[in-house]
This record gives structure tokens, C-alpha cells and sequence, in this order.
């Protein structure tokens, strides 16, 4: 179920027991039979920590959507609220729990915040007056879930806006302390590097947070060497440009939440011969993706072009596979037939189902305008008339395209320019309102705030320089078979795997001049161990509970890359490719507040107020 | 900034009065902009509101570009033409925009005269 958590170098699946357990706890604290009232958001990452069923254990009978009104009637004795610490959540569960007791036989009523409680929101509850209805008010702490083998994510959406735009610094709070917990479980890690603002502060609250609990020697083995925190506006350019591996392009395309995505059902149709053909499904095709499956874990960090190639390879295995029962004469040789015969079947319909997926996104990927943008996107990576008005966006508008993805490729050639000549950029400004609406404003006033979109203070444009030393540009990007990680955007090497792949070697000190570029500090510290491990880290690695490949490994460090911000599925497969690397002798581990893509991302900086006049 | 709440006044006069005072707010900030632009969206609602008396069309709240297209659809070319004209809509926009509307409609009388 959760196999793929443990396939990698650090087993994650304990983080998600740990999780686990805590839950099993709270729901073991309201005893008898309960029901569940969800805050929407919550459902998606939950579902990747426990399934139904282990909530059914916990004599879980029922659950709910949060919403206004009373809980619907259902034969429980407890009723358990699991939010997020909103306030406007309050007054829904105020209302929920008020007429609740209006009932002859009221429910005992719970509340969980994930993923920490409030004391806002405790107040707004005390103002409506139903504080003491609670039996329970608890928290459980879900900081860091692991979406993959080498993968974690906060999945909080607004993090990059909460801490660019807003200046709210919650969410690097939490961050420092899903770190904490990951280094009481897998160990302290000895070295931090940081380049950022917000790395910044996220270090100095886990050093603090580390003082504090200076009693308790942490005895455990650790197994990540480095720590990496980059913020995301070091690299703002790279989210921005179309992803290009088949991963990458689902997100960009349909969009990935939570591990799943929804597909249009045409294409699957035909695989339901029973269903006669004549209505085709309405419902759209949920598709979970993680490298559980393992074609899909072969093909979703390729480029785009070379996927076309894996999967007809991968035809060619498997009907090669089927073909053997007519060379199987003994009866040892039809029984390891048949044995192997269900994972034969899934193999290929998980080959039907990709095969289907890539014919969808290659109808896109063909198609003109698809080609038209990313020639622009590469013209402007590369450097070619960025301090111009570009043709091309003065076309897209004028056809009124999708403003978000005006607004991605003004802010790609801000960026890649070093900001806009002011005449430039107010006469993009203009087009856009007087195109889109005058309310988008305040969308582009937040463009600004965090950089994305800028006027030109010095004439000099660094971005060139940054290019040339960072390598940011392949000319010859091999896509099928990659030996840069440029593959990923098919020629632009994204800024901030370069940074983390310099750090690994030759080290940040090559580089100093480029650093002092990019915005925010960069830094160093240490953490020290407890003496008696020392010793333990240079002999042969004992701890097999963590190290499960261990004897395999040799000298490979384990570094934990985390992005503030976001990440990108194209970032997580040029670092996967980083570890792959067989001179490499780094392995990365991905952790992020959020996984995005360029349109999720500018989205998120979006102020659309509902206009309306009478 | 904070008083671009303007958008929640469902009434066009407070609208307008807000946005006044969102442009007050502008040029004290010096963002000549910003102030010139929202005097713009003043002068675009008070010209959709007229026009809606007039014809008994509802242009209220649609863009500047959706404004125009559609007046062209609608064969209104007179006010369009002042619309391009009062706000300096690039000529290449409106052209398109031109164009665009005009096929739809499939005025190719109107086409060819253009």
C-alpha cells in the first residue's frame, strides 16, 4: 500500500507511521463510535497518510464535508472536527455545534487542527460561545508528508504568497518544525547550507528551537548529511518556464493534486467493452501517480520526447513476455508462467494507461501554439531581444489568451531581463487591464511586490552573467538519453538544481560572485552531534532500521534539498537524475512547501475581487 | 492599495467615489501609473453606463477590450471607434479585435470597407 515510501535510500515510511500512530491516538481519546467532519482542503493530504479503513478501525462510522447549517444526523456518539486553523472555519463549526445542541440527544463534539491549534481561533470559538462545547481540542502536526520515496511536501498552497508577498512568516515557522521532527526520526543533520531570506530565518529558528531542547541528546544515527534550504525567489525564473518531462507536463496540463490527477475519459473509454459503447463516461479518469508503479516510475522524469520510445520498448518486453507460455513445455516452467502472470497484467494495463496519457499530452505538445510559446520562453532563457516589446505576448493578448499565461511569459522576460525598461512594462500593464479588466491590478501591483515583474533600476542585466557561470543554457540538451540536467526544459538547466549540484562539488565558494547576485544571504552552519556517534558515522553503518540498502551505499551522502516556496515537478526529476548520476555520490532527498507549476503558482498571487454592480 | 475594496461597492456612484479616492491614494504615492490607469476605469464606467441608457445594452464591468468587441458585434462602430480613439488602444489590437468580432458576425460588408 505504502510500499513505495520504503524503496528509497531513506525510508520515509516511518515518518508516515509516526503520523499515523498519532492519529490512531486522538481518535483512541473520543471513545465510541464518531463521525468525521472534514475541512475539504485536508481530505486530499490525509488520504495519503491513512486510508479509510484504518480510520474504520477507530470505529469511524460516518464522515462529512465541513459545512454551514448542522451536521447531518447519523447514529454516533462523538463528532470530530478536522480543520485548518481559518477563522472563517470557526464560525462554520460554531454554527455546526450550536444547532447541534438545540438536539435532544447532542453529540459530543471534537475539534482537530491540523496543523497546529490557534489561540485566534479558540477565541473566535469563546466569542460565539461554544469554547467549553468541546471535549477535546487537540492538534495533530502534520508538517512534512511523504508523497514519495524521495519526496515531502507541506501542501500549503499560499505559502510562497504568505511569505514573499504577505511578509506572514507561519509557514517557515512550521517548516522549522517539520524539519525538528524529521531530525528526531532520522537524526540531527551535521551541516546546513542556506541561500535566502527566508532560509535564512527557518535556520535560526531550528537552531533555537535545537537550543532549547539542549537536555536531550538525539542517539540516532543521522541519516541525511547536508541540509539545503533554498528559497524560492533565489530562482524565479525556472517555475515559470513550461516543464518538459512527462510528469511535468501532466501537471502542466491537467494538474496533479495530491499524488492524483484527472484526465478526460475519451481516450479510456474503450476500455470498458461492457458498457456497449453508447455513453461514453462523464465522469473524468482519477489516475493515482507515484513510482509505486513501476513503468511509471521509468518514464516520469524523461523529456517528453524520449517517453514515446520508453513505452514502445516497454510494449515490445511485455508481449515478449506473453509470448513465452508457448516456449513453456514443463509443468515448472507453466507454473513460474502463471505465477508471474498478475504482475504481467498490471504491467500492461499501466503501458494501456500511459500510452493513452501520452497520446493526450502529444496532441497538445504538437500542436501550434504549444511549439510558439516555448520558442518564445527559450528565446528570452537564452537572452534574445528581452528589453524589447515582444510581438508574440502582443499577439496572445490581443487574442485575449489565458491571462496567466500572459502573465507567466511577462514575468519570464522581467526576469530573464532583470526587470523591464519602465516604458516596457507600463505598456504591458496597460494592454493587460484594458484587455482583461482594470481589477487585475491588484494582481499585477503583487507581480512586483515579489519580484516577478520589475521595472529596470540599473541598466546592468546580471542574468546573462548568472547564465554563462551557472551553465544555465545547453545548446546540445540530449533528451533521450541526458547527461545535464538540462534535458528536464529541454536546454535550460534550472538555477536552482545547478546551485544544489555546485554545492555538492565543487562547493558554493567557486561561485561566490554569482551568489552575491541572487537575492537573500547565503550561509553555513553546523550542528553538532552527540560525541559517541562521531566515531559510529566513520565505521561501517550499523543502524540497518534506517539504512536499508546501507552496504550498497559505500560513501554516498544523503542531502535534503528543501525549496520555500515551492518545487516544481521538473526540479524533482533533474535532482533524481542528479542521483542517479553514477559520480555523483550524492543522493537528494526533495522537500518543499508546496508542489507547483507555473500556472498553480501565479495563480496563487492572483487578487480577483468579485465585481459586481448594480 | 487598501482602498481598491472599491470592488466589493455594488453601486456604480460609491463605486466611482471609491475609486477617486483610490486615485488620491495613488498620487500621494507617487504611482503615476497606477493613478492614471484607475482615472481610466472611472472613465470606462461612466462611458459603459451612458451607453447603457442609450441602447438598453449591459456593457457594465466588462474590459475595455470586451467593451469594444462587443460594440463591433453589435454594429455600434461609431462608439467603438471612439472607445479606440479615447484610450489609445494600440493599432494592432484593434484591428484584431476588429477583425475578430467582424468575422464572427460575418459582416463582410463592413469587411471590405474596413
Amino acid at each position: 500500500m505504502a510500499a513505495h515510501l520504503s524503496y528509497g535510500r531513506v525510508n520515509l515510511n516511518i515518518l508516515r507511521e509516526a503520523a499515523r500512530k498519532e492519529l490512531r491516538e486522538f481518535l483512541d481519546k473520543c471513545a465510541g463510535s464518531k463521525a468525521i467532519v472534514w475541512d475539504e482542503y485536508l481530505t486530499g493530504p490525509f488520504g495519503l497518510i491513512a486510508q479509510y479503513s484504518l480510520l474504520k478501525e477507530h470505529e469511524v462510522e460516518k464522515m462529512f464535508t465541513l459545512k454551514g447549517g448542522r451536521v447531518p444526523p447519523a447514529d454516533v456518539k462523538n463528532i470530530i472536527f478536522f480543520v485548518r486553523p481559518r477563522l472563517e472555519l470557526m464560525d462554520i463549526i460554531a454554527e455546526n455545534v450550536i444547532s447541534e445542541e438545540k438536539l435532544p440527544a447532542p453529540r459530543e463534539a471534537h475539534i482537530l487542527f491540523v496543523p497546529r491549534r490557534s489561540l485566534l481561533c479558540e477565541q473566535r470559538l469563546k466569542e460565539q460561545g461554544v469554547l467549553n462545547s468541546f471535549t477535546n481540542i487537540d492538534e495533530y502536526i502534520l508538517d512534512l508528508i511523504p508523497y514519495d520515496g524521495d519526496l515531502l511536501s507541506m501542501e500549503s498552497e499560499s505559502a510562497f504568497r504568505e511569505c514573499y508577498l504577505e511578509n506572514d512568516q507561519t509557514s517557515l515557522f512550521h517548516t522549522a518544525k517539520g524539519l525538528m521532527t524529521l531530525q528526531a526520526l532520522y537524526g540531527t543533520i551535521p551541516q546546513i547550507f542556506g541561500k535566502g531570506e527566508c532560509a535564512r530565518h527557518v535556520a535560526n529558528m531550528m537552531l533555537r528551537m535545537k537550543r532549547e531542547f539542549a537536555g536531550s541528546q538525539n542517539q540516532i544515527l543521522p541519516v541525511f548529511d547536508t541540509l539545503l534550504l533554498l528559497d524560492r525567489n533565489v530562482d524565479l525564473l525556472t517555475p515559470l518556464a513550461t516543464q518538459l518531462t512527462y510528469e511535468g507536463l501532466i501537471d502542466e496540463i491537467y494538474g496533479i493534486t495530491n499524488g492524483y490527477v484527472k484526465l478526460p475519459p475519451e481516450k479510456f473509454a474503450q476500455k470498458k467493452p461492457g458498457e456497449g459503447g453508447k455513453d461514453l463516461p462523464t465522469e473524468p479518469k482519477k489516475l493515482q501517480l507515484n513510482s509505486a508503479e513501476e513503468l511509471y516510475a521509468e518514464i516520469r522524469d524523461k523529456n517528453f520526447n524520449a517517453v514515446g520510445a520508453a513505452l514502445s520498448k516497454k510494449a515490445k518486453i511485455i508481449s515478449a513476455a506473453f509470448e513465452e507460455r508457448h516456449n513453456a513445455k514443463t509443468v515448472g516452467e507453466i507454473k513460474n508462467f502463471v505465477s508471474q502472470l498478475p504482475h504481467m497484467q498490471a504491467a500492461r494495463s499501466s503501458l494501456a494507461n500511459h500510452t493513452s496519457v501520452a497520446e493526450l499530452i502529444k496532441d497538445i505538445t504538437t500542436s501550434e501554439s504549444f511549439f510558439d510559446n516555448l520558442t518564445v520562453e527559450q528565446e528570452f532563457m537564452t537572452g534574445v531581444d528581452t528589453d524589447k516589446i515582444n510581438t508574440y505576448i502582443e499577439d496572445c493578448i490581443a487574442q485575449k489568451d489565458p491571462l496567466i499565461k500572459i502573465l507567466r511569459l511577462v514575468c519570464m522576460q522581467s526576469v530573464c531581463n532583470n526587470g523591464l525598461k519602465q516604458k516596457v512594462l507600463d505598456y504591458y500593464k496597460r494592454e493587460i487591464l484594458q484587455t482583461y479588466g482594470y481589477e487585475h491590478i491588484l494582481t499585477l501591483n503583487n507581480l512586483e511586490k515579489v519580484g516577478l515583474l520589475k521595472p529596470q533600476t540599473t541598466t546592468r542585466n546580471n542574468y546573462p552573467t548568472i547564465r554563462k557561470t551557472l551553465k544555465l543554457w545547453m545548446e546540445d540538451a540530449n533528451e533521450q538519453n541526458p547527461n545535464d540536467i538540462s534535458y528536464v526544459y529541454s536546454g535550460y538547466a534550472p538555477l536552482s538544481v545547478r546551485l544544489t549540484q555546485v554545492l555538492a562539488r565543487p562547493g558554493w565558494r567557486s561561485i561566490e560572485e554569482v551568489l552575491k547576485m541572487l537575492p537573500g544571504p547565503h550561509f553555513e552552519e553546523r550542528q553538532q552531534l552527540p560525541s559517541g556517534l562521531h566515531k559510529k558515522r566513520k565505521g561501517p553503518v550499523s543502524n540497518m532500521y534506517h539504512f536499508e540498502f546501507a552496504g550498497q551505499q559505500g560513501e554516498n551522502r544523503t542531502t535534503l534539498v528543501f525549496f520555500l516556496g515551492g518545487v516544481t515537478y521538473a526540479e524533482i526529476a533533474a535532482l533524481r537524475f542528479l542521483s542517479q548520476m553514477e559520480d555523483g555520490g550524492t543522493e537528494y532527498i526533495i522537500a518543499t512547501t508546496k508542489l507547483i507549476n507555473g500556472t498553480s503558482w501565479v495563480k496563487s498571487l492572483m487578487d480577483r475581487p468579485e465585481a459586481q454592480i448594480l | 492599495f487598501y482602498v481598491k475594496a472599491s470592488y466589493q461597492e455594488k453601486k456604480l456612484e460609491a463605486r466611482i467615489g471609491l475609486l477617486q479616492s483610490a486615485v488620491d491614494e495613488y498620487n500621494k504615492a507617487k504611482n503615476e501609473f497606477a493613478a492614471k490607469v484607475t482615472e481610466e476605469e472611472m472613465r470606462l464606467l461612466r462611458f459603459q453606463r451612458r451607453l447603457e441608457e442609450e441602447k438598453g445594452e449591459c456593457l457594465l464591468g466588462f474590459s475595455l477590450h470586451d467593451t469594444i468587441s462587443t460594440l463591433l458585434s453589435l454594429g455600434l462602430h461609431k462608439h467603438a471607434e471612439q472607445l479606440y480613439k479615447e484610450f489609445r488602444v494600440p493599432d494592432k489590437r484593434y484591428w484584431w479585435l476588429k477583425l475578430t468580432a467582424l468575422a464572427e458576425k460575418e459582416d463582410w460588408e463592413e469587411l471590405e470597407k474596413f
